[in-house]
């Protein structure tokens, strides 16, 4: 019995728990806005109340004292409503953090791989939380730290917040647990890089007349015949048969081998590809957009178009396509430099005005991650692991009392200190 | 979705029980739809003034996932784990096993990366022949608590080690070999399928469960298969399991390093004691040298590029043992068995057999036929120490506690 690639992927925890429609998507985004909107709104309103009542005990006369109190945080006047972000506005800040995790991941000199699962870490988490709950700069640098181990990419923590501006290594390990609780301990993403790297091989190999054609393929094509199609390929979908040599096939297989890379590495990582397509989907539409006549051909070897499956796949990839190149990494020949510029510039400005909403609707209760997990932990201290905690005590109640001791006596001739393994 | 049955070995999906794998508990299935309840949950107490400090979405269902299971009793401690036996709230006969990882106090970058591992892969391998991973969730004071397959009638190891004088002697059979070898090589095939090396395979990671079906367990040191060219430690599998090109220092290896360790076990089997128990890795060395030749370019192609190798003095120093050596140890699991174990105990990588070929070898469907798993032998009564000690374990660690701290650096 053979396991296909796709067996595996069927049971991957990608597939089971982290594919969606795009309605499914778009309803999982909406619900962690309204929830969160509404968390910020209550939030800001219990800490108005309670400012409200400090200021109101020393004299009733005006808000202006306020100042005094330390308060000196600009809050909106106290009776607006705070602007929340929509779910749109959240999912173009999102992109934009993702963008900058990738960045930095560039920047650290990281295996791709490790930046890449660190991005699609921050995706899955931002799917159950908002931007306005937790700063996606405070998300995107742990995202990436949990990446690196996941990945098997040793990086200290101690050196990787050294290397990060104003940055300790606490505020890495804080969201740590928060995290990795969203991603529900799936630490196993499935990228499209390796199937672009043996699609490549494989289109090489029949450039050079070695193919290896599966059976059943019911063209009459032999190895021989399969080169000679890619030598005719035409340059464009529907252009004119060309007459290359092999080493400009190869060089054009090449070339589309390195576009279709930028892509994976680029457009999509920042786009919900990985939510709404498998690995294969994504390198075969990545290569689509670099040389569709040669994504067609070495399709067709797997596929032949009389199969009914042709179709449907088509339009799938068709369709991711269409996703990967709405991304303004994607750069398609068509476009000149200014059209880019103006559109980058577009963006950075609406960004702008994006990063200074979600600074006034940040939920106020979660700006400080370290001391909401130091809480957290102190938490479970106090409620659940009580005989811990008791034996703790005891345990520092009894060095204390021995210390007492041995400044009085002086401390015995020899210790064993090894009486508790635990 | 996976309704269709997928290959468990590379030879037709054997029939019966042994392709059924323990039930899997509805609760793995919990989606992001699936959080529905609690998510309305979050928002009815949101509307509730006064709770300021309720769950967002992943700590709710990380909390259902711990309200789950309910811990009976502590199986096993150790420096890196401790292991608790435990059943399903809902369903108290369904028994599992909880591994809480410890906070290391030496360990200074928050969730270890063993822990991240073995979760990692053990999230993606679901096999008969591999132990079942059935939720993981994180305890309030931020433990990994793995919830495991309840496996209680101890491992391989204990079937053919005997310890203690007082221990009872498991008498077992060729086609008893057979069996277990065959569960194991699966287990390592479908590993290898989903190109995953174990990286620490060994009888006492090999765990039984109820029904006597082999469960491989700890995949602490588990990892990909590199990229070509990518550098890998040559510090991992346990000594006594090690192949040759890791005790040489190889640095590019590949899944063939997991099959050494099959063999390995094989050997145990037979010969109801270690293979070979070297004290160091020196010896280690030596002793392959001694019962397979020392190797040489002709017989091993590149083998003197490795770091450590050294050239034998004399040309003719060591030849390994002959022929009749391995009859008149092996004979037991017959010519088949002998040609299985050494192919899968060749000096050369390349020249080893594959996972695959392990699984198709002649040697299995050759009588005797492998046994039933309901009818192997075992220990027959559950013993939840020995279980709790396997998982306390630390990946990489033997049993004699000396530790040959393998693994300790295992970032490559």
């Amino acid at each position: 019995m053979k396991l296909t690639e796709d067996d595996i992927y069927r049971r991957s925890t990608q597939y089971l728990h982290w594919s969606f429609t795009a309605a499914q998507l778009a309803a999982q985004r909406l619900k962690t806005n309204i929830q969160a909107a509404e968390r910020v709104k209550a939030a800001v309103a219990r800490q108005r109340a309670a400012r409200a009542l400090k200021t109101e005990t020393p004299n009733a006369s005006g808000s202006e004292n306020a100042s005094q109190n330390g308060a000196n945080t600009p809050l909106p006047p106290p009776d607006r409503e705070v602007d929340c972000l929509t779910m749109a506005e959240e999912k173009r800040l999102v992109d934009n953090f993702c963008e900058k995790a990738l960045e930095l991941g560039d920047f650290l000199k990281l295996p791709i791989e490790v930046t890449a699962t660190g991005v699609q870490f921050m995706r899955r988490f931002y799917l159950l939380n908002s931007p306005m709950t937790y700063e996606p700069n405070q998300i995107s640098r742990t995202a990436i730290f949990i990446a690196s181990k996941a990945e098997g990419h040793h990086l200290p923590v101690a050196h990787y917040a050294a290397s990060l501006p104003k940055t300790k290594p606490e505020d890495i390990l804080a969201p740590e647990y928060l995290i990795t609780q969203a991603l529900r301990f799936h630490y196993e993403v499935r990228h499209p890089f390796r199937g672009l790297k043996g699609g490549h091989l494989e289109m090489m190999a029949m450039a050079a007349g070695k193919a290896t054609l599966p059976p059943n393929i019911p063209q009459d094509r032999d190895p021989r015949a399969l080169q000679q199609a890619m030598l005719e390929l035409p340059r464009r979908p529907g252009g004119p048969a060309s007459a290359m040599s092999e080493k400009e096939l190869e060089k054009r297989i090449t070339e589309a081998y390195g576009f279709a890379s930028h892509i994976l590495k680029n457009a999509a990582l920042l786009t919900d590809a990985y939510f709404l397509y498998t690995p294969s989907h994504i390198w075969l539409s990545a290569h689509l957009l670099a040389d569709e006549p040669l994504t067609l051909l070495y399709l067709s070897t797997k596929c032949p178009p009389s199969n009914p499956m042709h179709a449907k796949l088509l339009t799938t990839l068709r369709s991711c396509a269409a996703l990967l190149s709405s991304h303004h990494s994607f750069h398609p020949a068509s476009q000149t430099e200014e059209e880019k510029a103006a559109r980058d510039k577009k963006d950075q400005v609406e960004l702008k005005a994006l990063m200074k909403k979600l600074r006034l609707c940040r939920d106020p209760d979660k700006t400080n991650l370290v001391k909401l997990n130091q809480a957290q932990k102190r938490d479970a201290v106090e409620n659940g692991e009580l005989e811990e905690n008791k034996r703790k005590k005891r345990k520092i109640a009894r060095e204390q009392y021995e210390k007492e001791a041995d400044d009085f006596f002086g401390p015995s001739l020899s210790k064993k200190e090894n009486e508790n393994a635990s | 979705m996976a309704s269709t049955q997928v290959a468990l070995s590379p030879r037709p999906n054997p029939p019966g029980p042994g392709a059924s794998k323990p039930l899997p508990l509805k609760s793995k299935t919990l989606n992001v739809d699936n959080a529905k309840p609690a998510a309305s949950v979050a928002a009815s107490r949101a509307s509730t003034p006064g709770l300021e400090t309720e769950l967002d979405a992943g700590a709710q269902m990380n909390e259902q996932v711990r309200n789950r299971y309910v811990i009976d009793k502590k199986i096993g401690q150790g420096t890196y784990a401790d292991v608790f036996s435990a059943h399903v709230r809902s369903d108290p006969s369904k028994l599992v096993a909880i591994k809480r990882i410890r906070l290391q106090q030496e360990w200074e970058n928050g969730i270890t990366m063993d822990s991240i591992r073995e979760i990692r892969f053990l999230s993606e391998l679901k096999h008969p022949n591999v132990i079942l991973l059935h939720d993981v969730f994180s305890t309030k004071d931020q433990k990994i608590s793995l919830v495991l397959e309840h496996l209680p009638l101890g491992d391989l190891e204990e079937v053919w080690l005997k310890k203690d004088k007082k221990d009872p002697m498991i008498a077992y059979t060729q086609a008893d070999i057979k069996s277990w070898i065959l569960m194991l090589s699966r287990a390592v095939w479908f590993c290898h399928s989903h190109r995953i090396l174990h990286r620490d395979i060994k009888s006492n990671n090999c765990l039984i469960a109820a029904n006597g079906c082999l469960k491989l367990a700890d995949f602490g040191l588990a990892r990909p298969f590199a990229e070509p060219g990518r550098k890998m430690t040559h510090q991992v599998i346990t000594r006594y399991y090690r192949p040759p090109e890791l005790l040489y220092m190889a640095q590019h290896y590949g899944p063939k390093v997991d099959v050494w360790s099959v063999g390995m076990i094989l050997a145990e089997l037979t010969l109801r004691q270690f293979m070979c128990p070297g004290n160091t890795e020196m010896e280690q060395l030596n002793m392959y040298c001694e019962i397979f030749g020392t190797p040489t370019e002709e017989t091993w192609p590149g083998v003197s590029k490795l770091q450590c190798y050294v050239a034998p003095d004399k040309p003719a120093a060591q030849r390994g043992h002959p022929k009749s050596w391995w009859e008149s140890n092996f004979g037991l699991i017959g010519e088949d068995g002998r040609n299985l174990l050494r192919g899968m105990l060749t000096m050369d990588p390349k020249k080893r057999l594959s996972s695959e070929e392990v699984v198709k070898h002649p040697w299995f469907s050759s009588s005797p036929r492998p046994t039933k798993m309901e009818d192997l032998p075992t220990k027959g009564k559950a013993d939840l120490k020995r279980f709790g000690d396997d998982l306390k374990r630390h990946a990489g660690e033997l049993d004699s506690g000396r530790g040959d701290k393998v693994a300790r650096k295992l970032f490559g």
